[in-house]
């Protein structure tokens, strides 16, 4: 396998006597994009800011592309990029200059070819002279990332990049997350919006209080952790659950319209049930079925449903 | 090295403050004159010469310094600031800058600025005095010199502070008394005992007495002792700053 573009081991953060990571354990795969997950407080931002210089770490290694963080602080980062869940700005310069000054702490001669390349794929090309102090909130946001993707890092943090943001730029930003990770780009991503995580991310990476408590492929955990609903609306009322319904422990509504099964790996599949009901002759008006998403994933796993499942 | 992002922060330094130069030129400038016009012209009546040079002459070198430092000083220290408080040092802290960049930056631009404003209280004293400069590289090591402890003076106050009113007290509750003290508007040498001995702690004495010697070639004390202090002080300050820096003191979680 190919170097990781991130590894972290045993990353540990504490503030006095509260421990905000606990011994993380973490590889992110090069040219992958990744979804952290949790809950406010979750210790997302500290594990970023950990690996980006804005945290000290207590105890661990970070290695960004194989370089130890603690032999070399600094040459590590001109591969990182970061938008910070906190938006900030300097009133004093205009868009364009604002990435002029990013392009050139890292190092890179005014390029602004690449300036106007970034701004046009966020949509803020009309703003390019504005002062900075000038723009909305999510026009700020949108500079934001630009800011961090203008000296073209190979490793992308994105703590909540889209809140705040319009359906458009939501829309805008997805596709051109997909594009640089199209071409190789390693993006790690946090997210309140799991429509959003659910959209992009290869792999997730579920987090709360301080502990990794998951990391799975999002196919695998939606297959594992998901479940499918069906629910079969009956041309009349049923006095009675029917036959089949019983075998197969599905709920017949209070009225007696509806028919709830609830799909999980290793049940027997729906099909099986809509076929009995056929085979009893029970008229269906209606069959609908519903995938669960990240979101019901996440708030099962945080309640700790046992993972053995 | 990251020369380029270096000189990038350098830029973006002077560049912020030539912004506002009514705030950061004109400002300083203005109340440098009204130092001279006030206590030059008011004291001078009744004290002619001080150790033989005229007093108002006496005072121009005293003035500069105090253009520099306290220029350099709130250029690093209010820049530095900012950016913790507008939460840009982000910016800083994820980019490939390291402490050497970064202070490089910072001093460099604050620097500027103090030599501006140096530069252009000798102008506007001249007019009232003529110019004359004795031994300018003794001028110029103390003029670079100082701007240059204040600046990082300026860097550690900013890194320190949490708070607005915190990174005024190091102006308020050391660098104003020590140089009211320290022999700009009158000669140390010339105090009743024991003010004359006690003053000779206080190194801003030996800053203004080294630029005093540099401009009018006279001074109470060898110039060599004064630009010794300076380097020490320049060489104690950056080699803490760097430190700080290094350790992410104050200014990473
Ligand atoms: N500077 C600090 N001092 C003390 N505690 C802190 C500090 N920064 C963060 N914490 C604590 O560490 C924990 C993790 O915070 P973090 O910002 O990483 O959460 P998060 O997962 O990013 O949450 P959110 O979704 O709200 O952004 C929280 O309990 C927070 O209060
Ligand atoms: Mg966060």
């Amino acid at each position: 396998m190919s170097t990781p573009a991130l590894e972290l081991q045993g990353l540990t953060k504490r503030y006095g006597d509260f421990t905000a990571l606990h011994s993380l354990d973490l590889t992110i795969r090069p040219g992958e994009i990744f979804a952290l997950l949790g809950p406010n407080g979750a210790g997302k931002t500290t594990m970023i800011g950990s690996v980006c210089g804005l945290v000290k770490k207590t105890a661990g290694t970070i290695r960004v592309f194989g370089q130890d963080l603690d032999k070399d602080p600094v040459s590590p980062r001109y591969e990182i990029g970061l938008v910070p869940q906190e938006i900030n700005f300097d009133p004093f310069f205009s868009v364009a200059e604002s990435l002029r000054i990013q392009l050139g702490f890292y190092g890179r001669r005014r390029d602004d070819a690449r300036i106007d390349e970034v701004l046009t794929a966020l949509n803020l090309q009309a703003k390019k002279d504005a002062m900075t102090r000038a723009l909305s909130g999510g026009m700020k946001r949108r500079l934001l990332i630009a800011k961090a993707l203008v000296h073209k890092p190979r490793l992308v943090f994105l703590d909540e990049p889209t809140a705040g943001v319009d359906v458009e730029l939501r829309r805008d930003l997805w596709t051109y997350v997909r594009k640089l990770a199209a071409e190789g780009t390693t993006i790690v991503l946090t997210t309140h919006y799991l429509e959003e995580a659910e959209e992009l991310a290869d792999r997730v990476g579920i987090i709360n209080e301080g502990r990794l408590l998951m990391v799975e492929d999002k196919a695998t955990l939606l297959r594992r952790f998901g479940e499918r609903r069906v629910v079969v609306t009956f041309e009349h009322p049923q006095a009675a659950m029917p036959e089949a319904g019983r075998r197969f422990s599905a709920r017949l509504s209070e009225d007696g319209r509806t028919l709830t099964y609830v799909e999980r790996e290793g049940c027997a599949p729906s099909g099986e049930l809509l076929r009995a009901l056929y085979a009893e002759g029970q008229p269906i008006a209606d069959v609908e079925t519903r995938h669960s998403r990240l979101e019901d994933v996440l708030i099962e796993i945080l309640r700790g449903r046992p993972q053995a499942a | 090295m990251n020369i380029l992002g270096m000189q990038t922060l350098f830029a973006k330094e002077v560049r912020r403050f030539m912004r506002v130069p009514g705030q950061t030129v004109l400002s300083p400038l203005i109340s440098t004159t009204l130092y001279f016009i006030v206590f030059g012209y008011s004291l001078s009546s009744r004290v002619q010469t001080v150790e033989g040079t005229p007093y108002l002459h006496f005072i121009v070198p005293g003035l500069v310094f105090l253009g520099i430092a306290n220029n350099a000083f709130l250029n690093s220290s209010s820049s530095l600031f900012i950016t913790k408080i507008q939460g840009t040092v982000v910016d800083l802290l994820v980019s490939p800058l390291g402490p050497g960049e970064l202070m490089a930056g910072f001093i460099g631009g604050a620097m500027v600025r103090g030599l501006i404003v140096g530069g252009l209280t000798w102008a506007v004293a001249g007019m009232f005095t003529g110019f004359s400069l004795e031994h300018a590289w003794v001028a110029a090591w103390f003029l670079l010199l100082s701007s240059y402890v204040f600046s990082v003076l300026g860097m550690l106050a900013a890194i320190w502070a949490e708070k607005f009113e915190q990174i005024n007290f190091f102006p308020t509750f050391v660098m104003l008394p020590l140089t009211f003290l320290g022999g700009v508007f009158y000669s140390v040498r010339e105090l009743p005992s024991p003010w004359n001995a006690i003053s000779l702690f206080n190194p801003m004495v030996y800053m203004v007495e080294g630029l005093r010697y540099g401009m009018l070639g006279r001074s109470s004390f060898p110039p060599l002792t004064g630009a010794a202090i300076l380097a020490g002080v320049a060489v104690v300050a950056t080699a803490l700053t760097y430190g700080v820096l290094r350790s992410g003191y104050k200014m990473k979680a």
